[in-house]
Formats: C-alpha cells, sequence, structure tokens
C-alpha cells in the first residue's frame, strides 16, 4: 500500500484519501473573463514532471495540497491549504456582456 | 434507577435497537436518554476482558468554521493545543479537537452535558457552524485488554496503548469505513470511543463483534462503563 502524509492527520494508507485535481491559482473573480473561469475548472495541463494537487483525507474530510512528480510518482512534500489561501474570499454577482449572453 | 423501558419512547433512538432487543436487552434511561443498561450479567468483567457498547442516544455535537475555537475560548472551553487530541472539562465532557477549526463534544455517560446544553443554546457569531453529530454518527465504545488486538484487525493505525496515548484521536479507516477514534479510558479500563456515519452503524457493530469473537468479546450494556469508572 502507497502511504500518503496527511499535513493533518500524518501518514495513511492512500486507500483513505481521495485525488481532487491540479492546483491552479484562483482567478481574480472580479476581473476574469467566462473563458478563465472555465480554463480554470475544466482544464488542465497534465504536466509530465512536478505538479501541485489538491487531495482529501476522507476520515477529516480534510483538503489539502501536495507536490507530486507525476513521472516518478514521488510525493515531494503535502502542505496546508491554508498556505496559498489565507483569506476568505466572498462572491458577488458580477454582471459582465460574456455572462449575459 | 428508572425500570426497564422500551428504547421506542424517546424519538432519539439508536439504528441498533433492534439487535440490541434480539440479544434481550434492559434498556434504562440516562439522563435525558434510554441506552442499553446491560444484556446478561457480570458485564462489569467482560468489559474489563472485551466489550462493545452503543452509546449513540447520549449528547455530542461539533463546531465547525474560522471562529469556532476563538468562540468556544470565550465560552470557557479547554481545548488541546494541537489537532485530534482530546480534553476533559469539569463538568466531565470531553472536547476533542478535530482540526484547526473544528471541535467535536462529547458528554459523559451521565447523559447529561451542561456545557454541550450550555454552547447549544448560545449566540454564535460569525463563521461558527453547528455539526449535528448527534444525528449525523453513531458512537460505540470498544473497551478491555484485547481492545486494542481487536482493532488491529480492522484497523491500520496503530491504536496500542504504548503509541497511542490516553486524549489521543485518529481520523481513519476503521473495517473500510471512516471512522473517529478517541482512546477515552475509563479508570484503568483501555477505552476507544468510535464515531462513524449513522447510516453505517449497523454494518460496523456486526464487524466488530465479528473481530471480537476469536477474544471471546461480547456487546455490554452502558452500566459496565459507569461500574468500571
Amino acid at each position: 500500500m502507497k502511504i500518503l502524509t496527511c499535513p493533518l492527520n500524518g501518514p495513511r494508507n492512500m486507500s483513505e484519501f481521495t485525488y481532487g485535481g491540479e492546483y491552479h491559482p484562483t482567478p481574480d473573480h472580479a476581473d476574469a473573463s467566462a473563458r478563465e473561469w472555465a480554463e480554470h475548472v475544466f482544464f488542465h495541463h497534465n504536466t509530465a514532471g512536478v505538479v501541485t494537487e489538491w487531495w482529501c483525507h476522507n476520515a477529516s474530510s480534510y483538503w489539502f495540497l501536495a507536490e507530486r512528480n507525476t513521472l516518478t510518482d514521488e510525493v515531494l512534500r503535502t502542505f496546508d491549504c491554508d498556505q496559498l489561501y489565507n483569506q476568505r474570499i466572498d462572491f458577488s454577482a458580477v454582471t459582465t456582456p460574456e455572462t449575459r449572453k | 434507577m428508572d425500570p426497564s423501558i422500551s428504547p421506542t419512547q424517546t424519538s432519539r433512538r439508536s439504528s441498533l435497537y433492534r439487535r440490541h432487543s434480539q440479544l434481550n436487552a434492559e434498556f434504562h434511561s440516562f439522563g435525558e436518554t434510554i441506552a442499553v443498561h446491560h444484556y446478561g450479567s457480570d458485564e462489569t468483567t467482560q468489559a474489563q476482558n472485551l466489550g462493545l457498547a452503543d452509546l449513540s442516544t447520549l449528547p455530542r455535537v461539533g463546531f465547525k468554521g474560522a471562529g469556532a475555537l476563538a468562540w468556544a475560548e470565550q465560552c470557557g472551553v479547554h481545548f488541546p493545543q494541537q489537532p485530534n487530541w482530546a480534553s476533559k472539562q469539569p463538568d466531565g465532557t470531553l472536547v476533542a479537537r478535530l482540526s484547526s477549526s473544528e471541535l467535536l463534544m462529547i458528554g459523559d455517560y451521565s447523559g447529561h452535558s451542561p456545557l454541550i446544553d450550555r454552547l447549544a443554546a448560545a449566540d454564535r457569531p460569525e463563521r461558527v457552524y453547528p455539526l449535528p453529530r448527534a444525528d449525523s454518527h453513531s458512537w460505540l465504545a470498544l473497551c478491555g485488554s484485547h481492545a486494542p488486538d481487536t482493532l488491529a484487525k480492522v484497523c491500520a493505525v496503530d491504536l496500542r496503548p504504548q503509541h497511542f496515548e490516553n486524549g489521543r484521536i485518529a481520523q481513519t479507516s476503521l473495517a473500510k469505513i471512516n471512522a473517529i477514534i478517541l482512546r477515552s479510558d475509563i479508570g484503568n479500563l483501555t477505552n476507544y470511543a468510535i464515531f462513524s456515519d449513522s447510516s453505517s452503524v449497523e454494518y460496523l457493530w456486526d464487524s466488530l463483534l465479528d473481530a471480537m469473537a476469536e477474544h471471546l468479546g461480547s456487546p455490554v450494556g452502558l452500566q459496565a462503563l459507569i461500574d468500571n469508572r
């Protein structure tokens, strides 16, 4: 069994985790175009090399980030997502020409 | 102590009450709740060897959110500095810190927790969200000298007492379902409180009893835990 280290719970069997996709910096929601949002939500770079990914520890519902080499499947480090998300983001409805279409 | 009563007398029932009835359980009221008092005789000794008790009707609640810990502190709750540890409050309530923004509060075996009642009635600021753990999660207690051996069969985390101190918490997979396992000894009795999705508790109950069989474990009533204090 592969072992992944959860920043909250420590080393656990890989079967306790769910993959959550690639991490991308979130676009500024006030200025992003519909195209940028679509790319952020649906598109993936599929990089061969070191990528940052979302993972969830199922038993604690704890989401965190991992740096993983997709060529060797080696996890370089895992870390709390509050290292990248340290303030609350409130979304308000924004009307743009694109959202009206 | 009330005479024997029916588990369906109150709206809060354990999902396991039919199984308990099949095992000829005698139900009594504990505080505001009804739980199994005993199934057979000499359960105090049975609990010291290996016992499984269903405490699902006893009080518990969770609070989560960026403001949860600061609010709890203002309300006089003492919680551990590190996540995945629990500490006992003066009224007997156990407060488990599950992360940097989540607490789980577990009443003692009296069936009444002044702290939980007080927090449930208190005004909550923004970014503090209640979690109805008494509805969402079942509560089993696995106790006795063979409890660590039993857990080793169904859980990958090393929960033996020499590696898993009293008050520690493991959020992990138990018999292939998600569970919060909290070591909360009763006097000298090794005891693990197990919280898991209430919709899966019949499966977990059967799985644990199956794992306990080789160590001659059996269900015990709440009174056996109280008598071991």
